[in-house]
């Protein structure tokens, strides 16, 4: 303690030499940047208050603003600290003079010198304080306050931090305690920006002003932007892009454009998870796929594990089996999945949420003008999935070719990828198409060894990426002090409890699949080209692997030509689709 | 009775704040922003931003303000919490340039708490709490470093709501507590303006520092929520996450708060410290999963570079540096390595060859390190992220005090977080009824008369 106050007393002392001349004495260090190239955004508005000029009159603050742009210092006349208010002075004198040869300008400018000491810094003193720098001729009022309770509210509002400095014996000074601060204000008395001492400099200064002088101008000639055009999804129930059946909508259940755009509100809310930080968009991302290209495997709320990659959701209207392990058969069921599992949206019952989005004020009204009646567990599931069932994309090269006859649709590349796909490579066996349409799955759940693999894995070493282009193997021992343990994954088994279900998982579609990485339900395929490797291996082997699975032999070129293929589901309406998803507010 | 040490204490904290940026190598608690009143003798408060703890306590995020002035009878003892409900992954915090007031916070629901600190130092309160940080700021999530500027907070992002990734956002808000603007980091798609001399331009963030005299505001890039929420092991073994680290920091204009230089930092570059010298045009960084220093500096032609300049441990086992700390005379930096425990000195006398002089286990895991500004008292705790943290028995949560004598570590105080049933103990700020001209509220010797007396 001696140490520390012994170095108190020190710098105190020392102060004055060692304490440099602040910039603003001194020619600017840095490159000012042009008036108008920045901007100064709105800090707050600017308070009023009651004063004094040095004449005596009583003024407001506020008549003092407005008309022009404003410079407000608070000083007091007799501090000594050369880099406290002198500086503050100094800085204006400076504009000041700067100015005189920049009539237009200065006619625009009002500078105010406030003192926060009342008791000594009177009108009179203020005058004569303000005298040596009137020179200019710039509009320069010297201003102080009737007592200290009628300054005080305004040093509140300005946040001026300013203590009286007591000798031992309790007796003020005379000096203050204060952290300088100007403040440049706009003439709809908004503050726009606060100097201290390093940015305090006539240079900056002066080019603040010219930003905002030259704002006006500025705001007249933006451009306005136009609001995407939203998709007309009900357009896709008369005609669903070219591959693609009717929609499936339930009798109980039509789609209107209301219960798309409520549903579309829902889905993208983060209200509707337990602590506001989680909608259904977290996950099934529009930008990338509907699905989530940067984890394997989600997490929830609070970063709670979930144990399977995120689905995505085009084409969901038509999937008889949803979830990875196929535990629901329609969407208005599906929907209380997530937002009720506990490391999902982590809602901790159906009636709280209907509570909640009940007496959010943007959802008033919303249900009963859709459904005729206040928001309950049906309708809230119902308007949800019907903005999911209208997420329909085909239309893809492929369509146009195979559906659409327009031969040059697609490469020859694209073309023999086809074909191997319905043949050699016997994907279609599950992955199905049909001369009308084709929604690319089966509908049906198989074991392709990758759950096996996750479950009964050796503990091998992990690569870990660490930077572009560097890796390293990291010992189990090392990631197992930092891991929760792994929940395991049995896919359908789970539902069935059936062990010749073990690790089967639905069939999704290959309809965007090139928008739809990583791969599998544990998303442990990175790529197109591995997921096609996997499968030309004939899967993992395990006692359940579905005898569909076996060693495909393709050459390297097969494999090309069947990614090429992959690459050509991609729908011709995923840029609407998204741009529409992009311009839904996101409830936070 | 107001004692004259204590006006001259509150003096010099409160000038210091206005004449750092011009003067010579002056200290504060060494990491803080350079236009903040600095506690320059000996701290009352350390403020432990916690994390709260399923199964630990209330299980709410609270902060815990700590008597660790050795002259009370409470040293070393917590003497006040306040809860503020929920679990938000508290993390950072940071004062407000008068020091006033305490912002903490939530990476996880982007909840911003602030204490009033000034009112009565040893007792906390929450005043307010901004809870539409996203909606106001164009869907920025994660405050993450709260940073004192003037007049206004300059609040670092880690994430979006758009699909919680990296893209993000610089915020800044007024002291009163209101939006003002939002800065997006340069990305590929949009640079905004700045040179990208490197091959990344993520949109990434993380710290924030600025050298006013050299016009420069630094912002380095660590992970969006996905990653950061995530189970630390479950991440690694997950190809696609690991992918998704910063790898960049940029420089900007502090006075237009625009972007200048986006520089290649690959692997997660966290915090920021700059040295304090007026001649001392540099700052350091260190990244996260290589484990490497950077020097972030300016070159003899006036241009800002960016440069590895030392390993931090055996980078291939990832002992993941974290928190940093320079000494005041910008000749020590403390580094923190959470996988193993240790605390780390490096001597920068030359920024570009640190050398590691020292190490010492503070803990099973360590995260953060704060120094007081004569670098004789080093405070440490455990937490690194929720979900970051061991497992186990290796989930130690303290807070811990050590002197420094310039060549060992001793310990003078540990507080088990969790036996006290606090949770997880993250940031320290300090605080002192000297910055406030105020003094413990029991009547005591005075400060002076004690010293006279030695």
């Amino acid at each position: 303690m001696r140490d520390a106050l012994w170095m108190l007393v020190f710098c105190s002392l020392l102060t004055p030499v060692w304490a440099d001349l602040a910039p603003g004495y001194k020619p600017l260090a840095f490159k000012a940047d042009p008036p108008g190239s920045y901007q100064l955004p709105v800090i707050e508005q600017a308070a009023d208050g009651e004063v004094i000029d040095s004449e005596g009159h009583h003024l407001k603050l506020h008549d003092l603003m407005g008309d022009k742009v404003v410079l407000l210092s608070f000083i007091y006349s007799t501090c000594s600290d050369i880099n406290g208010c002198p500086l503050a002075t100094a800085v204006f004198h400076k504009i000041s003079r700067r100015l005189q040869k920049q009539p237009d300008i200065a006619k625009k400018i009002r500078l105010l010198t406030l003192s926060f000491n009342p008791l000594q810094d009177t009108p009179e003193a203020m005058k004569r304080y303000g005298q040596g720098f009137k020179d200019s001729g710039l509009d320069w009022l010297f201003l102080t306050t009737a007592s200290e309770q009628q300054l005080a509210p305004i040093l509140a509002h300005y946040r001026q931090n300013v203590q009286k400095v007591y000798d031992e014996r309790g007796q003020f000074t005379g000096t203050f305690s204060h952290l300088l601060k100007v403040y440049l204000i706009d003439t709809h008395k908004q503050v726009r920006n606060i100097y201290s001492v390093d940015f305090l400099h006539a240079d900056t200064l002066i080019n603040d002003i010219k930003t905002l002088l030259s704002e006006n101008t500025a705001e007249k000639t933006l451009a306005k932007t136009q609001p995407a055009a939203a998709v007309n999804f009900l357009d896709y129930l008369q005609q669903p892009p070219l591959g693609l059946p009717a929609i499936p909508v339930p009798a109980n259940n039509p789609i209107t454009a209301d219960k798309i755009a409520l549903g579309r509100k829902l889905f993208f809310d983060r209200r509707l998870s337990l602590n506001n930080t989680f909608s259904c968009a977290m996950c099934h991302i529009p930008e990338q796929g509907f699905s989530s290209h940067e984890m394997a495997t989600a997490v929830g709320i609070e970063g709670r594990t979930v144990r399977r990659n995120s689905p995505t959701i085009y084409n969901v209207a038509y999937l008889t089996r949803l979830f990875h392990d196929g535990r629901e058969y329609n969407l208005e069921q599906q929907v209380w999945g997530p937002l009720l599992a506990q490391n999902e949206m982590g809602n901790p019952s159906i009636g709280s949420l209907l509570e909640k989005v009940r007496h959010l004020s943007d959802y008033q009204g919303r249900f009963q003008a859709v459904f005729g009646r206040d928001v309950d567990m049906m309708n809230l599931a119902q308007a949800i999935a019907s903005y999911e069932r209208v997420l329909v994309s085909a239309d893809s090269p492929f369509d146009r070719w195979y559906y659409g006859k327009q031969e040059n649709a697609v490469s020859d590349k694209v073309k023999r990828g086809f074909r191997l796909f319905t043949t050699k490579a016997q994907c279609s066996q599950c992955h199905r198409i049909t001369e009308q349409y084709a929604l690319f799955t089966d509908n049906q759940l198989h074991n392709t060894g990758v759950g096996y693999r996750q479950s009964m894995g050796d503990k091998i070493p992990q690569k870990v990426q660490l930077a572009p282009g560097v890796l390293v193997d990291v010992a189990r021992d090392i990631i197992e002090q930092v891991a929760e343990p792994k929940p395991n994954d049995l896919g359908l088994y789970e539902i069935t409890q059936k062990p010749a279900d073990l690790w089967k998982y639905r069939t999704p579609s290959l309809r965007n699949i090139a928008l739809t990485a990583p791969y599998m339900h544990d998303g442990s395929l990175a790529t197109l080209k591995e997921l096609i490797q996997f499968y030309n291996r004939g899967g993992i082997a395990n006692k359940n692997l579905d005898p569909l699975l076996h060693p495909l032999h393709l050459s390297t070129t097969e494999m090309d030509d069947l990614e090429a293929f992959l690459n050509a589901l991609t729908g011709s309406n995923v840029n609407a689709i998204v741009a529409d998803a992009l311009a839904q507010p996101v409830g936070n | 009775m107001r004692i004259k040490i204590s006006a001259l204490m509150r003096s010099f904290v409160l000038v210091i704040g206005s004449f750092l940026l011009s003067g010579p190598a002056s200290a504060d608690e060494t990491c803080q922003s350079p236009y903040m009143a600095k506690i320059t003798g000996q701290e009352d408060f350390v403020y432990v931003w916690t994390l709260g703890m399923e199964g630990v306590g209330d299980e709410q995020d609270k902060l815990v303000t700590v008597d660790v002035n050795p002259k009370s009878p409470h040293f070393g003892k917590v003497i006040d919490t306040i809860s503020v409900g929920g679990r938000n992954e508290a993390h950072h915090s940071g004062f407000t340039d008068d020091r006033q007031y305490l912002w903490a916070g939530g990476l996880d629901t982007s909840k911003i708490f602030i204490f009033d600190v000034h009112t009565d130092p040893a007792h906390p309160r929450l005043t307010k709490v901004i809870t539409d940080f996203v909606e106001k700021s164009g869907g920025v999530v994660g405050p993450h470093t709260m940073y004192a500027l003037p007049g206004t907070m300059m609040i670092t992002g880690l994430s979006n709501n758009k699909d919680h990734g990296g893209r993000t956002a610089l915020v800044e808000y007024s002291n009163a507590g209101d939006y003002i603007t939002t800065h997006w980091i340069p990305t590929d798609d949009n640079l905004r303006g700045a040179v990208k001399t490197g091959q990344y331009a993520d949109g990434y963030g993380y710290d924030v520092r600025v050298l006013p005299r050299k016009n420069a505001m630094f912002t380095s890039s660590f992970t969006g929520w996905s990653n950061y929420m995530m189970d630390f092991g479950k991440m690694l073994g997950d190809a696609e996450a690991m992918k998704r680290f910063g790898n960049t920091v940029v420089q900007w204009n502090l006075h237009t708060r625009q972007p200048k230089k986006v520089f290649d930092v690959p692997g997660a570059p966290l915090e920021i410290r700059c040295a304090w010298n007026p001649n001392h045009n540099y700052c350091f960084t260190t990244t996260a999963l290589t484990s490497k220093i950077w020097l972030i500096y300016e070159d003899k032609h006036g241009q800002w570079q960016s440069k590895a300049v030392a390993d931090i441990g055996n980078p291939a086992k990832i002992p993941l540096p974290v928190d940093i700390s320079i000494q005041s005379d910008d000749g020590m930096l403390w580094v923190n390595t959470f996988m193993d425990g240790k605390t780390r000195a490096f001597d920068i006398s030359d920024p570009f060859h640190p050398k590691q002089v020292f190490e010492q286990k503070i803990g099973a895991q360590v995260n953060m390190v704060s120094s007081s500004w004569d670098g004789k008292r080093l405070y440490y705790t455990s937490s690194l992220l929720a979900n970051w943290d061991k497992k186990g028995k290796d989930n130690e949560q303290y807070l811990k005090l050590y002197q420094w004598n310039g060549q060992q570590l001793k310990q003078q105080f540990a507080i088990d977080f969790i036996k006290q049933k606090l949770g997880r103990a993250h940031q320290m700020r300090f605080g002192a009824y000297s910055l406030y001209a105020q003094k413990p509220a029991q009547p005591e010797q005075s400060v002076l008369a004690q010293w006279l007396q030695h």
